[in-house]
């Protein structure tokens, strides 16, 4: 089904400073072909893509269409050359409509200014594409976080581009608008069009790839063809060493769990999650599973007491608590880690060791006030202790992968010692080996008596990691499973009943 | 330790040697600046190095110097107060008048003013922190409003004469060290203790740094921001009312001119707008390096009206080194 060879990325290479984001990579595509990139985070996947779309401006090498070199000074450029981007970060104007945001930069324009008419048309046609449920209307901000990654995909292929770069394109997304993607990018490939695709989800690159180049630390390390691989491969090339699976063992719990810590009875929000039971036990991991838009994350904030409920109780080891904002759950010892890291998360400019302890600075205060060498030796225990990756205990956090700013946001909660753990989405946007390793993390931390409650779109990793899952569809609970009876099937029937 | 007081923005912090250590510090574009420029000054003039001009520069910087302490704070939340210059007056003239028209005790004078202008702060702080209002929107209105009371009060007279017994705190010295400086040395390390060790302070950074994720974390958000913008107007009110005793006068628009200066002082000492980034130490040495352009531009008798142009090519030459120092 592939055609020509008709773009290429000859010997590119990246250096900041001394270090070499990327070296001596070459990568080429076909019309017609989708081009997996996998490697860890920072293995170069981002930097290649930057490079590709112009962004970035390679230190070396050079990128060549139909056998004519390409100078990108900048992504207009490479539009021009007929080059798009979805990238992973949401890169949208928030305050603009989504049909605005879709035509950005690309209006078309008659005698008298921008014909909004006609523009408006194009972009809903071109959001239709991919999902109709989005109205082009509303300004992107009220949209999810999966519906602004949608529009964003839409504004990449309405450039008209016939090289398009999906950089974790599924991240945000839950299963069945996974599949409406696919579909869309079938249609892309069936009018020739070429994709440079990013993912940790390897299930997914074996489905959809032709062909799979998998970069390490800056450099090209094999080409694969889906066919003749298997996840187990694809891993052993990414992590450079044998992994032995991504399985967890499944040292599941035998004790039954006892004694209830969170007890929710017929919470209502209006609009957003209606008449919600459950009981989370202690040292367990609960599942709440559902798609977008099923009042997951909902529920976890107002739990939290981010927002408030209408009507229902939560009881805390059987007392009856009300949570009127955030500093009242974490009095009550319960925590919610939020889906959106970098906006909710953490503290980008802050030390690994402070964003460890902002939460629990009580703790270090003396006479003379706060007790820096005491902070200093607690963040350095729990970076040992969790294996937080890290040049020193004093980097910045922004300097850190996703994986390792996730631990460090764990440890924050572990040095706090909640007793209730709400986690939403937390191994999104987070490569595999670091995803193995919080989950592990969270089993040991079963066992050690914290109670879990695990916010995830990806039902393979709920079936890993959960003791019982619950299963959500339009705001109300549909089922509790327990996970040693469950399977991908039936999570998924009841999800979307 | 590096983390001491700072926002962290260094790549490293262990190893470099000390000239590329201190070059990573955000405030050593400033202390560069200000070292530099002093020796340039002490070589031309032979009139910058000597006891009393030094200390008149100090003074003079002391006063701007206070305000430009609290806008630190507010800046570092994130937030801006463009009130300060008119808390400054309007707290001035209510001191003076404590002292002239009620007759309140001179020594009672200065703490009681200091209230006053913490509740003009801490107003800015409720419609900002509590009603979520813009800062810069905020701060505009409350600032129109102090500076036209202060003229309805006085209708545009200065309030004088404030007596010998008050003027000590604006004219006296303190083992050799004028007053006012004494204050605005001692402000400043009480500032700097703070931020680096007192949950005020680091809960300070991390609002400013990213504040959902302060909410989230349980940081009480509203009264840390409330207090800040308390702090910065009693901190205005405080340099109104030691100018005002310098003066022996209560002028009516004596903070004028100081807002400006305290936003370029926190600026060019490498506090970002966008909060979350700066230091005490930093304004400290960008209110010192303003005062010595301003002194150094008299001494060389170069007429007055240059001052703020030299000023504001200092700044943009300072934003500029900093993005260059940032690349490097």
């Amino acid at each position: 089904m592939a055609g020509e060879l008709f773009f290429e990325g000859r010997n590119l290479s990246k250096r900041f400073g001394l270090h070499y984001a990327l070296r001596d990579v070459s990568v080429n595509i076909r019309s017609g072909e989708v081009h997996a990139v996998i490697g860890e985070n920072g293995a170069g996947k981002t930097t290649l893509m930057n490079i590709i779309c112009g962004k970035v401006r390679p230190s070396a090498g050079e990128l060549r269409r139909n056998g004519t070199i390409l100078h990108f000074s900048s992504p207009l450029d490479a539009h021009r050359a007929g080059i798009a981007i979805a990238p992973q970060e949401i890169n949208l104007c928030p305050l603009l409509s989504v049909a605005e945001n879709i035509v950005l930069g690309n209006h078309s324009r008659g005698r008298f200014g921008i014909e909004w008419k006609e523009t408006l048309h194009s972009a809903a046609q071109h959001l239709s594409e991919i999902d109709e449920t989005i109205s082009p209307h509303v300004t992107v901000a009220t949209l999810s976080a999966a519906h602004q990654q949608l529009v964003q995909i839409a504004r990449a292929a309405a450039t008209n581009a016939d090289i398009l770069i999906f950089d974790e394109p599924t991240a945000a997304l839950t299963d069945r608008e996974t599949v409406r993607l696919f579909d869309f990018l079938a249609r892309i490939r069936a009018r020739g069009g070429a994709i440079f695709y990013i993912s940790h989800r390897l299930d997914e690159i074996l489905q959809l790839a032709d062909r799979i180049t998998v970069l390490r630390d800056g450099k090209f390390i094999t080409e694969l063809n889906p066919q003749q691989t298997d996840k187990d491969e694809m891993v052993r090339h990414m992590a450079g060493r044998e992994v032995d699976s991504l399985r967890l063992q499944q040292s599941k719990s035998t004790r039954k769990a006892t004694e209830t810590v969170l007890k929710v009875h017929d919470l209502s929000r209006n609009q957003e999650f209606e008449g919600v039971t459950f009981e989370l036990r202690r040292g367990e991991i609960l599942a709440i599973s559902g798609l977008i838009g099923s009042g997951r994350t909902e529920l976890g904030k107002c739990i939290f007491g981010v927002t408030q409920p209408d009507r229902g109780e939560i009881e805390i080891e059987g007392r009856p608590v009300r949570h009127r904002r955030p500093a009242d759950a974490i009095a009550n010892e319960l925590v919610y880690l939020p889906e959106e890291r970098k906006r909710e998360g953490i503290f980008p400019l802050l030390s690994v060791t402070e964003n460890i302890c902002i939460a629990s600075l009580a703790r270090f205060l003396s006479f003379f006030g706060l007790r820096w060498g005491e902070m200093a030796k607690t963040g350095a225990e729990y970076i040992r202790r969790i294996a937080i990756r890290t040049d020193t205990p004093q980097t910045p956090i922004m300097n850190l992968s996703g994986g390792n700013q996730q631990k460090v946001i764990l440890a924050r909660w572990l040095l706090s010692k909640c007793r209730i753990l709400i986690l939403d989405e937390p191994t999104r946007g987070i490569d595999v080996n670091a995803k193995f390793e919080i989950q592990s993390l969270l089993r040991e931390l079963g066992a050690q008596g914290l109670s879990i409650i695990y916010i995830s779109s990806e039902l393979q990793e709920i079936l890993n990691v959960s003791d019982r899952i619950l299963v959500m569809h339009e705001g109300r609970v549909k089922g509790v499973i327990e996970t040693s009876t469950a399977t991908l099937e039936r999570v998924l029937g009841l999800a979307m009943a | 330790m590096h983390i001491r007081g700072q926002a962290i923005q260094t790549k490293e912090t262990k190893g470099g040697n000390p000239i590329s250590r201190v070059l990573r510090w955000e405030a050593s574009g400033v202390l560069l600046a200000l070292v530099g420029l002093c020796a340039i000054l002490a070589f031309v003039s032979p009139n910058f190095l000597n006891v009393y001009n030094v200390t008149v520069v100090i003074r003079q910087a002391s006063f701007v110097g206070l305000v430009a302490l609290g806008q630190t704070l507010v800046l570092l939340l994130g937030g801006i107060d463009l009130s300060l210059g008119a808390c400054a007056s309007l707290s001035a003239i209510v001191g003076c008048l404590m002292l002239t028209s009620a007759g309140v005790h001179p020594w009672l004078v200065i703490p009681l003013t200091a209230l006053f202008g913490l509740s003009l702060g801490l107003m800015n702080g409720l419609f900002i922190a509590r009603l979520g209002l813009n800062p810069f929107i905020v701060t505009l209105a409350s600032g129109a409003m102090f500076s036209g009371l202060t003229l309805v009060i006085t209708k545009g007279y200065p309030v004088r004469p404030l007596g010998p017994a008050f003027r000590v705190f604006g004219q006296g010295e303190l083992l050799a060290v004028p007053v006012p400086v004494v204050i605005f040395l001692g402000a400043a390390a009480v500032l700097v203790w703070m931020l680096a060790k007192s949950r005020f302070g680091r809960n300070i950074y991390a609002i400013g740094g990213n504040r959902d994720a302060a909410v989230l974390v349980g940081i009480p958000v509203a009264r840390i921001e409330m207090f800040a913008y308390g702090l910065a107007g009693m901190f205005a009110a405080l340099a109104g009312i030691l100018y005002a005793s310098r003066m022996d006068a209560g002028q009516p628009a004596v903070g004028e001119g100081w807002l400006m200066g305290a936003i370029t002082a926190a600026i060019l000492g490498g506090t970002s707008l966008k909060g979350g980034q700066g230091t005490i130490l930093g304004t400290v040495f960008g209110t010192l390096l303003m005062a010595v352009v301003s002194n150094g531009l008299s001494l060389l008798n170069v007429s007055g009206y240059w001052e703020h142009v030299v000023v504001g090519a200092i700044v943009l030459v300072a934003v500029l080194g900093d993005l260059l120092r940032r690349r490097y």
